[in-house]
């Protein structure tokens, strides 16, 4: 018997172990070599939380005509219910998952083991451990303050957050509903972590110590003041884009929404431009995760994708990288440069996201604004 | 001898006639009905979702998740219903008892609106009187300089206008089909006796329609609580919340137990109020309106009244019908919303992508997700409409042949269940219900299986019936005399039930076809992105901002669905009024 249990052992062993050599094989392929799979595989499906992935999708397939990219515009917040759902239900739909909301990723997506990190080998020396663990950063992205600036030529119409609640600003105020885009109950989040400097930035502009009246701290009761203060919300960033920033406004509104929306100022007749200076930060800057579907059915390809969003050996990154080389998006790869018309990286106010801890009063946050709705 | 008798009755009483054919419908029946909602109560009993009943019912968060909901549900059921009674009385009014000018076109126009999906209906308002509080594209009577203020463009009020506007043509149904009973001898009786027109009116017309004005405001009340779209599109805007808006943000985002607990208690009220209809209606049946020999009362004649009536109707009817029809498709040629006479383009149809429009977006007709999602659309469509009749035969045909015993009622009681179910919450508890693997099948979130099994199950009541119209139309004695010559249940079906309802049956299968090519509700919680349907594509494109997208795909189904519903009316050829619910 004991010949028996040994093979049998080492059998099993094999058998568990192939998939993960399988896997972790194809990791180490350059693209040169995923390529022939990829286009066996012939097409991929990506999730993705922009919709310049139809930008994304019509430059992979010229770079990569066998294989057809089927890109799918869907919000963090609702690609994280729906790969939970279809993960329950033991579908795989998604190859690709590019996402934000990293709060709810690490803990809903990730360790629950429905997505895996991937970094493609071609540009893994080129990105700071600090986006390449525990998943994948292609870029930053941010929700920060944004005002007209054809209507304020001097720069921004605020210089404190709380000027947001004050009569001045009221239903001028325009945002992204907090419960149904994750990004900005991360940036509600935020403010509430940030409290001491939220009190601190109150006092500094009404010059009197806060009141909390029945808020827990500064930041819920900004977040109050807000709501109290009718504030527009909005279903999504391109209705704040254009109420904030369309050209011709006499009184136009202010609102959170991306940096980098900025890039299409031309083309859709825009003037957005940041709130850098208020005090005491005009909003946040989170990663943008590229990972892969658990159990990807189209393996090679999702990876050539990926690898694809990473930007190829050209200066700024070619067509993979063109939709998101725009100012107001900080590229993760270090041999980028910083796109030219953005305030650098180091001048920016925005608070850094910290999954960790944001994750931790996620919830809460999202219950207070439930009750102030 | 005698045991020979004993074991026949033995037989008899485990093998009655259709014993096996009535467990078989019933057993389907409770796998497409009842699992699903037995499902998503047990789902929220669970030790980690338990908390979302206290959470909704009662905590800090219950005004915001339920109460404030509840309220604007409540009042809009409550004024729609009330609205939908008064116009479409009015309008059945005119046509079945006074001498309106073009009675005939009055009467068909008014069962029109009903097949305007109503996120159409909300999607039109949107274009002409969206004004610029959210920013975006603002709507053509803005852009002609008219300042819409807040209250017309978003929330309670259009929300309550675009409902009433759809629902008052089921109102119509019923209340037309209530009055053409009235017996004339009591009106003719009533006049000798020098009765005048608001006597005759309140003192026998109303009495005897009662039961119709009863019915009709409780499907409208239950039509009107259940409604999605319209509250989805636009309600939201201004935080505008009802119950069935809340139940699909709580399940978008992730927070489903507290979904699930909402979908339960609105499909409680709406059912609450069609029972409580149902009730009073029952209790007044006894009324005795068709007899032997009433003849057709003369007409009432409105005389000076007569044109500025026709014009009251014909404003009503216009607004509910072409003018959204107009709205929508001069919209999705407009380059911008705000001027629907000029600039006209052919993008949103045949454009190729362009950077400059709706972020490279290509028209749908070059869109490979619209095209994916239009034949999605109509093989579901197709398939729901086959499997529904098929069901929906057979269970009519138990029904209608074993009439007696429990199972036969409790088949009756189940097929009509759906009907009390928001297809919102029919579509929340189909997630529940087959999300998950059971047992050895395979879990069929995402597939198209899903949404035809579902579909079936939601649209079962109106199968069912035209089911049962059918069967009785087939005289029993024919499928008696097959029977004694030894022919078998199928053969009966196959060969003498079937092709004498046939057209009925296909009649009846477009009908279904209608409804779900239409719905935006029950598959609003279905749809994934591999698995596009039409109206949620619609949806979608409406919320991001991209209205001519959105009008151009309403386009397309409004074209299907009145092309389809054509074809249904000329098959059919009495009027079926419970198929227009």
């Amino acid at each position: 018997m004991r010949p028996f249990s040994a093979a049998y052992a080492i059998a099993l062993g094999a058998l568990i172990a192939t998939p993960a050599i399988a896997g972790s094989e194809l990791d180490a392929k350059m693209p040169a070599d995923l390529l022939p799979m990829a286009k066996d595989e012939a097409t991929v499906t990506v999730y993705s939380f922009t919709s310049r992935i139809k930008k994304v999708e019509t430059a992979f397939e010229e770079a990569y005509p066998e294989i057809d990219l089927q890109g799918f515009d869907i919000s963090s917040t609702e690609q994280i219910a729906r790969l939970k759902a279809e993960a329950q239900a033991g579908v795989a739909n998604a190859d690709v998952v590019y996402i934000s909301d990293t709060p709810v990723v690490l803990t809903e997506l990730l360790e629950a083991g429905i997505i895996t990190p991937y970094v493609p080998p071609r540009v893994a020396d080129r990105v700071p451990d600090q986006y390449k663990s525990p998943l994948l950063a292609q870029r930053l992205s941010t929700k920060v303050l944004m005002y007209n600036e054809e209507a304020n030529p001097d720069g921004a119409p605020v210089s404190n957050l709380w000027e947001l609640t004050t009569p001045d600003w009221k239903g001028r105020v325009v945002m992204v509903d907090p419960l149904q885009r994750g990004d900005y109950l991360d940036l509600m989040t935020e403010i509430v972590l940030q409290s001491d400097a939220m009190a601190a930035a109150y006092e500094a502009h009404f010059g009197s110590d806060i009141d909390l009246g029945g808020a827990a701290n500064a930041g819920e009761k900004f977040i109050a003041d807000l709501f109290a203060n009718d504030v527009i919300l909005v279903k999504s960033t391109d209705d704040v884009n254009v109420a904030v920033g369309k050209l011709g406004q006499e009184n136009p509104p202010i609102g959170f929404t991306s940096y980098s929306d900025r890039r299409d100022n031309e083309e859709e007749g825009w003037a957005l431009q940041v709130a850098n200076d208020v005090k005491p930060a005009p909003g946040i800057i989170f990663p943008a995760i590229l990972a892969l579907a658990k159990d990807a059915k189209h393996p090679a390809a999702a990876r050539l994708v990926i690898d694809f969003l990473m930007g190829d050996e050209s200066k700024t990154g070619g067509p993979g990288l063109k939709p998101f080389y725009v100012a107001g998006d900080y590229v993760t790869r270090t041999d980028i440069p910083p796109h030219p018309d953005a305030v650098p990286l180091d001048a920016f106010t925005a608070w850094r996201l910290q999954p960790a801890e944001t994750a931790k009063i996620r919830a809460a946050v999202g219950d207070l604004i439930l009750t102030l709705q | 001898m005698a045991e020979f008798a004993m074991s026949g009755v033995g037989r008899r009483v485990f093998f009655r006639q259709g014993t096996v054919l009535k467990g078989v419908v019933l057993a389907l029946l409770i796998a497409l009905i009842v699992l699903p909602l037995i499902r998503t109560v047990l789902f929220t009993l669970e030790p980690e979702t338990i908390g979302a009943w206290t959470d909704v019912l009662a905590s800090r968060l219950s005004r915001n998740l339920l109460y404030k909901p509840l309220a604007n549900t409540l009042l809009i059921g409550a004024v729609v219903a009330t609205a939908c009674v008064l116009i479409g009385g009015f309008l059945a009014w005119l046509v079945v008892m006074t001498n309106v000018p073009f009675r005939k076109t009055i009467g068909v126009m008014a069962t029109l609106p009903f097949m305007i999906p109503s996120f159409a209906a909300a999607l039109a308002w949107g274009t002409l009187f969206r004004n610029d509080r959210i920013g975006g594209q603002i709507g053509a009577l803005q852009g002609v300089g008219l300042d819409i203020p807040d209250w017309l463009a978003w929330g309670m009020v259009p929300t309550l206008i675009v409902l009433t506007l759809h629902y008052f043509s089921l109102a119509f149904t019923i209340i037309a089909a209530a009055l053409a009973t009235v017996n004339s001898d009591l009106i003719e009786a009533a006049q000798i006796a020098g009765a005048k027109g608001a006597r005759i009116f309140f003192g026998i017309v109303l009495p005897v329609t009662t039961p119709a004005l009863v019915a009709a405001a409780s499907l409208c009340f239950a039509g009107a609580v259940s409604n999605f779209a319209t509250p989805a599109i636009l309600g939201l805007p201004v935080r505008m919340q009802t119950l069935s808006t809340r139940l699909f943000g709580m399940i978008e985002v992730g927070q489903t137990a507290r979904g699930y607990v909402i979908g339960i208690l609105l499909v409680l009220i709406s059912a609450a109020f069609l029972w409580g209809g149902n009730r009073i209606v029952a209790g007044r049946r006894s009324y005795t309106t068709i007899t032997g020999k009433g003849g057709r009362a003369k007409r009432f004649d409105l005389r000076a009244m007569r044109w500025p009536l026709f014009a009251v109707a014909m404003a009503i009817l216009s607004a509910a019908t072409a003018i959204p029809v107009l709205v929508l498709t001069l919209s999705s040629f407009a380059r911008s919303s705000a001027d629907l006479f000029s600039n006209w383009t052919l993008h949103f149809w045949l454009g190729a992508s362009n950077p400059s429009i709706a972020q490279g977006t290509p028209g749908i007709t070059h869109n490979p997700e619209i095209v994916r999602a239009l034949f999605v659309t109509l093989g579901l469509g197709a398939a729901t409409a086959v499997a529904g009749m098929a069901i929906g035969l057979l269970a009519a045909y138990t029904v209608a042949r074993y009439r007696e015993g429990i199972l036969s009622a409790a088949i009756a009681q189940i097929s009509f269940l759906p009907l009390l179910i928001p297809g919102i919450a029919f579509g929340a508890a189909y997630i529940a219900y087959l999300g998950a693997p059971i047992g050895p099948f395979p879990a069929l979130y995402g597939t198209f299986i899903l949404l035809v099994i579902a579909a079936t199950a939601y649209l079962l009541p109106f199968a069912v019936q035209t089911g049962r119209a059918v069967i009785q139309q087939v005289g029993g004695e024919l499928e008696e005399s097959a029977r004694i010559t030894g022919a078998s249940f199928i053969r009966r079906l196959a060969e003498i039930t079937v092709p004498l309802a046939l057209r009925g049956l296909v009649a009846g299968g477009i009908l279904i076809f209608v409804k779900i090519v239409r719905d935006l509700s029950l598959v609003v919680l279905l749809f994934t992105p591999t698995m596009p349907v039409l109206s949620v594509l619609a949806y979608r494109y409406a919320s991001e901002g991209f209205g001519q997208f959105a009008n151009a795909i309403a386009v397309v189904i409004l074209f299907v669905s009145i092309g389809a519903s054509l074809v249904a009316s000329r098959l059919q050829s009495k009027s079926q009024p419970w198929l227009a619910a």
